[in-house]
């Protein structure tokens, strides 16, 4: 495991040099500071804003607003998923027009949900749901897809109960594709609450963030940027990093 | 069989190639430590005779062939083909079979096999009726518009042994090319094997994890150590040819399955 | 009943009820205008949607180009070196996991209202995913056929123009769609959110007025524009098909579907 770690650290060097290159093109002036602060300065603002009671509701806005949409649409997804799954003439009834759904671009149908919602929460949550129930789905079905007959003709014939077939056999071939399909679920998720804040919202951090844009602050407006990267990345590293944990699941 | 006209009957003195290694050893340097994969081997293939080589999985014998194919270069030692070093892979003198067909999915049979020639800027005209005489030679006349996808393991194999013949290379070699074919397959392919050598009179080396096959084919049986890979022991088989199967059963073949074995047992 | 009948049966009733709800009333027609009367609104409006189309077009073909051109070279370099590869690549699938789109504002600043912002954020917002995907696709090369094509005595050029090209071309044009529908979308949200041109800033504008009539118009045009560039792309798939069976399918062909349609 050295040279995991090996390669970790020249990762960390890589992130410290493009926040050091950052700085550096602001500080001597290459790129005007006005419209790229240096990360220094990013990262003070960073912490200011956190400090701000203001900025800290607009965060948990946006954090009720994520997960509600995606507490409704991961376990509904996944219900219809499972039932699409289940049988096979459904299945194929299903699938293209499921694939055709999840490949047309959803935001452009973002208008309609102010005209039915509105601009608050119920909207910013039917977006998120909207932008995330396709991906669940199809995720949910592949994973169905992704336990192996063979494996469930051994359980069969070792006599396992239904309920140990899906303890034993359904339930560990199906986790690593489940997760990732949380992770990905999630990044859409995401992606579909930030436009719908940035596109018509009174709070949140999408709303924030569009805001600091219009008006040039771009520090506040970099500081807003970063603090969600570092967010979804972090959950994106702690689904990944349970992925591996159960990687040795995977066949 | 019909009588071609680039890929010849000779008289093996004066057209087939040799095959020689002095002390040839190969170390591969990794992050950890270094494997040595082949240690000390001196081999003598003489012009037009069937060598296979035998030894337990991962003795070296991949590594022998990439070597002899000048894919790969040794770390000590000489290895000479038709008397002269190599040094790269020089299809005039060597043809390789792989266990994989190795064919190129967006080719045809045909263009699979004019491959080679197609490198070296040979003309369509020239490379079609090579390719078809290749083909015929394995027994594919009327495959060769085919893609890979459309052809059995078999016949993927028996393209790939075309485009190693094609350019009519003196020494074809071969890495466990059936070794991912079911044995009946197995067992025709070898035979084809043999009629298309004899046909040819190219020099083999032919390297294989399975004892009946080795004896089946070889005029020399070359046995292999575990890693390092060294040789354990040369044995001639004087069965006569052609071989049938009859001979799988009788007491000739027995005797020399069992001293290889005895030999990688010991080994492993 | 087929499978394909009993499709088409549904996709033809979504059709019609989608005119006839809201002619009868059951759904508001502020929330969806039937389709007739959307047909009717682009129609009278062709001059505009047309005009505003060209300005989208060429927005999304400078963003290919960026997007797909630079993604495809980008992931096939990376792709074919295992050391930055594997140094590189769970990074820019972390970076993947950022929603770009709070980027936008960043690139008004930089670039103000006009095209070129558009273009700057759909080329990025499509970058990522063809530099995964066609990274993750160059891997996928079958290294046993470059070893058989050296031992044919193949120089490197020889290698790269007949073994790697020919192989990486279903990945390339996975790329494409991938990248292809990213840019689209790209396009149009940023015109969606701060602009003075485009289908996006249709969209928008009507909205704001409640003209649910001319908002389904627009949308109607991006979607049918989608749709063209999907059909396009598989119909030189299909016509590549023989390719498809160059790379090994692996695990991650999922995973490279999957971009293909982060279109949020
Ligand atoms: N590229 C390589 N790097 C390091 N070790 C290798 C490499 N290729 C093969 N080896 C090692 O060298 C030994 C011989 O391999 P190989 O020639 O493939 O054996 P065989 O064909 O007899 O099974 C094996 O132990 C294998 O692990
Ligand atoms: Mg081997």
């Amino acid at each position: 495991m050295k040279s995991s770690l090996a390669v970790k650290a020249t990762r960390f060097v890589i992130v410290a040099m493009v926040f050091a290159v950052w700085e550096l093109l602001s500080r001597t002036g290459m790129i005007n500071p006005r419209l790229l602060p240096s990360a220094s300065d990013t990262i003070v603002t960073l912490a200011d804003l956190l400090g701000r009671p203001g900025v800290r509701s607009d965060i948990l806005v946006t954090g009720a607003e994520v997960l509600t949409a995606f507490v409704i649409a991961v376990p509904f997804g996944a219900l219809v998923g499972l039932l699409i799954a289940e049988s096979r003439y459904f299945a194929e009834v299903a699938k293209p027009l499921l694939f055709f759904a999840f490949s047309i671009p959803k935001s452009i149908f973002l208008p309609m949900f102010i005209l039915v919602f509105g601009v608050g929460f119920a909207q910013k949550v039917g977006f998120g749901f909207f932008s995330t129930i396709f991906i669940v789905i199809m995720s949910t079905t592949t994973a169905v897809e992704s336990v192996k007959p063979e494996n469930l003709m051994v359980a069969r014939s070792y006599g396992a109960t239904p309920a140990q077939t899906v303890w034993r056999v359904y339930l560990p071939s199906m986790l690593p594709v489940l997760l990732e399909a949380l992770r990905i679920s999630m990044i859409f998720n995401l992606t579909g609450v930030m436009l719908a804040e940035m596109y018509a919202s009174r709070e949140g951090m999408g709303h924030l963030i569009a805001n600091w844009g219009e008006n040039f602050m771009m520090r506040q407006l970099l500081a807003g940027v970063l603090m969600v990267a570092i967010i979804a990345v972090s959950f994106n590293e702690l689904v990944r990093w349970v992925e591996t944990r159960c990687s040795h699941w995977r066949t | 069989m019909q009588p071609l006209a680039n890929i010849t009957p000779i008289k093996p003195a004066a057209r087939a190639g040799a095959v020689q290694l002095g002390g040839v050893g190969l170390v591969y340097k990794t992050s950890g430590q270094d494997v040595v994969a082949v240690s000390d081997v001196s081999i003598e293939v003489k012009p037009g005779r069937f060598a296979v080589l035998v030894g337990p999985s991962g003795c070296g014998k991949s590594s022998l062939l990439m070597m002899m194919a000048g894919l790969r270069h040794q770390t000590s030692g000489a290895i000479s083909i038709n008397g002269a070093p190599i040094e790269v892979p020089d299809p005039d003198r060597v043809g390789v079979v792989f266990q994989e067909p190795s064919l190129f999915p967006w080719l045809t049979a045909e263009e699979n096999v004019e491959f080679p020639l197609t490198l070296r800027g040979v003309s369509k005209q020239e490379r079609r009726a090579k390719a078809e005489e290749a083909l015929q030679l394995v027994g594919l006349d009327g495959f060769g518009k085919r893609h890979p996808h459309e052809l059995s393991g078999g016949m993927k194999q028996r393209v790939s042994i075309a485009r190693g013949l094609v350019q009519d290379p003196p020494v074809l070699l071969m890495d466990e090319p059936f070794a991912a074919l079911d044995e009946q397959t197995r067992m025709t392919m070898g035979d084809e094997l043999l009629r298309i050598w004899a046909a040819t009179g190219k020099t083999i080396v032919f390297v294989t994890h399975s004892l009946t096959e080795a004896v089946y084919l070889a005029d020399e049986v070359i046995v292999m150590s575990a890693r390092p890979g060294r040789i354990v022991d040369r044995l001639e088989v004087a069965l006569p040819r052609p071989r049938t199967f009859e001979m799988l059963s009788g007491d000739a073949f027995g005797s020399l399955r069992d001293r290889i074995w005895r030999h990688i047992r010991k080994s492993a | 009943m087929s499978s394909t009948m009993l499709r088409r049966l549904i996709v033809i009733s979504l059709i019609v009820l989608w005119e006839v709800l809201p002619r009868i009333g059951v759904i508001p027609e502020l929330f969806l205008p039937s389709l007739s009367s959307t047909l009717l609104a682009g129609w009278n409006q062709a001059g505009e949607y047309g005009h505003a189309l060209v300005v989208t077009l060429y927005e999304v073909a400078i963003g290919m180009v960026i997007a797909c051109g630079g993604g495809i070279l980008a992931g096939a370099v990376v792709g074919s070196l295992p050391r930055p590869r594997l140094l590189i690549m769970p990074m820019v699938s972390s970076l993947y996991a950022v929603p770009l789109v709070i980027l936008y504002p960043v690139f008004t600043v930089w670039l103000g209202i006009g095209s070129e912002s558009k273009i700057a954020f759909a080329g990025m917002y499509g970058f990522l995913p063809t530099m995964l995907a066609t990274s993750a696709g160059i891997q996928t090369i079958d290294p046993q056929l470059l070893l058989a094509a050296r031992s044919m005595g193949a120089t490197l050029s020889q290698r790269v123009t007949r073994v790697v090209i020919p192989a990486a071309i279903p990945t390339v044009l996975s790329g494409l769609r991938v990248g292809g529908a990213l840019v689209i979308v790209g396009v149009v949200v940023s015109e969606m959110l701060i602009s003075s041109a485009g289908i996006g800033y249709l969209i928008s504008r009507y909205r704001t007025i409640l003209d649910s009539q001319h908002v389904f118009a627009g949308v109607l045009l991006v979607l049918a524009m989608a749709i063209a560039f999907n059909a396009m792309i598989k119909f030189v798939e299909r016509r590549a098909a023989v390719w498809q069976t160059g790379t090994r399918a692996g695990p991650d062909m999922i995973a490279r579907e999957i971009p293909a349609a982060a279109t949020a």
